[in-house]
């Protein structure tokens, strides 16, 4: 008998179809083997797949998540991959100075011919999508083992493109030009006229040893 | 509540490329300031979030870590920006408490955390909603911030960019619950 699992979210829906794995021990109630799943996103069409596109999903947003947390923003999932998710960023419609900034989710279908389907979802519904997914990954009664890492934490070198290349740069450039300011003033410092030769050197008349007794 | 194991010594023998590989245990100073201020922002969500806090440590069952909210207070002066600040560093325990403390709050006020990044919500409304917390925050800072230090001020003034307070609520939201539990930790141990 299919049992189904689902976890609801204001702007998000992810259900799991499947069976328990009698073979493995586990519990009448429990899903071993995922058969399927869907997503709805509000406003949006409904996603479905296979397991594989779950862990694809979880693989791709879950860092996503993790990396947005520390505020990088950068994509996960390449070009290749059934899920990638990126980060957009648009024009406010009324304001022009103000950019309102969102998520890319792409999904690229194992059949041919079909075209990726990317939907354009805003900060609260990642939130939700990523809320779904934890409550997926941490539910006693789906025991599938997904295999997504852990989340660590970044090194210095990631967390580099927190910061615009040029506010990066803007400390080590000021220092060399503040250096090279110096160096150049330092030409123009009067240099001190060279002795001659015959001119005599007041130094210190030579100490004459008391005569020993 | 099962507490996490104490934190394992470093193995001073372990080779160089595996010591720099494992995760710090302890929060930096950089991470404590955004643990408190997040815990603020907390407090400035919710009017009765002081409270709420202290009850949710006797809920979740770290009445031997903060037996009272004086104790509890203790812990968050550890960040170097607060006016009255104290030295040393939290154990690892009392750090995943206040971690565990601030998802489950989140986790409480994440409808509201949803409506302030919801771009599906009334522009004008959630601009007031934006400007009513920019001003509490405003005010918890002031009030229990060392307002000589700059990330203090930058804080407190009216021009804050929106998209720093948006960096906290979106934290704030992504932490919630059992699940956010690990990613904001490993965010808060983040090499600075």
């Amino acid at each position: 008998m299919k049992l189904q699992r689902r976890y609801d979210q204001a702007s998000c829906r992810l259900q799991v179809e499947g069976l328990p794995d009698v073979s493995a021990g586990q519990s009448s109630q429990a899903i071993g083997i995922i058969t399927g799943w869907q997503l709805q996103l509000a406003a949006r069409p409904e996603l479905e797949g296979r397991k594989e596109h779950l862990i694809a999903m979880a693989e791709a947003v879950l860092p996503y998540a993790r990396h947005l947390i520390s505020g990088v923003r950068r994509p996960f999932g390449g070009p290749e991959a059934p899920v990638s998710i990126a980060p957009f960023e648009v024009e406010h419609e009324a304001d022009a100075e103000r950019r309102r900034q969102g998520h890319e989710l792409t999904l690229r279908s194992s059949q041919p011919d079909t075209p990726p389907l990317t939907l354009r979802i805003d900060d609260a519904e990642l939130a939700d999508l990523v809320r779904c997914l934890d409550r997926l990954r941490l539910d006693p009664l789906l025991q599938v083992p997904l295999q997504l890492p852990e989340p660590q934490p970044l090194r210095a070198k990631e967390l580099q493109a927190r910061l615009p290349l040029h506010r990066r740069l803007a400390a080590p450039v000021g220092g060399a030009l503040a250096l090279g300011l110096l160096a150049g003033l330092s030409w123009f410092l009067p240099t001190p006229a060279p002795q001659r030769a015959g001119q005599a050197t007041q130094t210190a008349p030579p100490t004459k040893l008391a005569p020993s007794r | 509540m099962a507490q996490a194991p104490a934190a394992a010594p470093v193995d001073p023998s372990a080779p160089e490329a595996e010591r720099s590989h494992r995760p710090p245990t302890r929060l930096s100073r950089r991470g404590l300031e955004r643990l408190d201020l997040l815990l603020l922002s907390v407090e400035a969500l919710d009017l009765n979030g002081g409270e709420a806090m202290v009850w949710m440590s006797e809920q979740l069952g770290f009445s031997s870590l903060f037996p009272d909210r004086v104790a509890l207070w203790k812990s968050r002066c550890h960040n170097p920006l607060r006016r009255v600040t104290r030295r040393g560093t939290l154990s690892e325990q009392e750090t995943d408490a206040l971690i565990r403390i601030l998802c489950t709050l989140a986790d409480r006020l994440y409808p509201m955390l949803h409506q302030l990044l919801s771009s599906s919500e009334p522009e004008d409304r959630n601009d007031q909603r934006w400007g009513l917390f920019q001003g509490r925050l405003a005010e918890l800072v002031q009030e229990r911030m060392n307002p000589r230090r700059s990330s203090v001020q930058r804080l407190v003034d009216p021009a804050l960019e929106r998209s720093v307070l948006r960096t906290l609520i979106q934290c704030l939201a992504l932490g919630a619950g059992d699940g956010g539990f690990d990613r904001l930790k490993a965010s808060l141990m983040d090499a600075n």
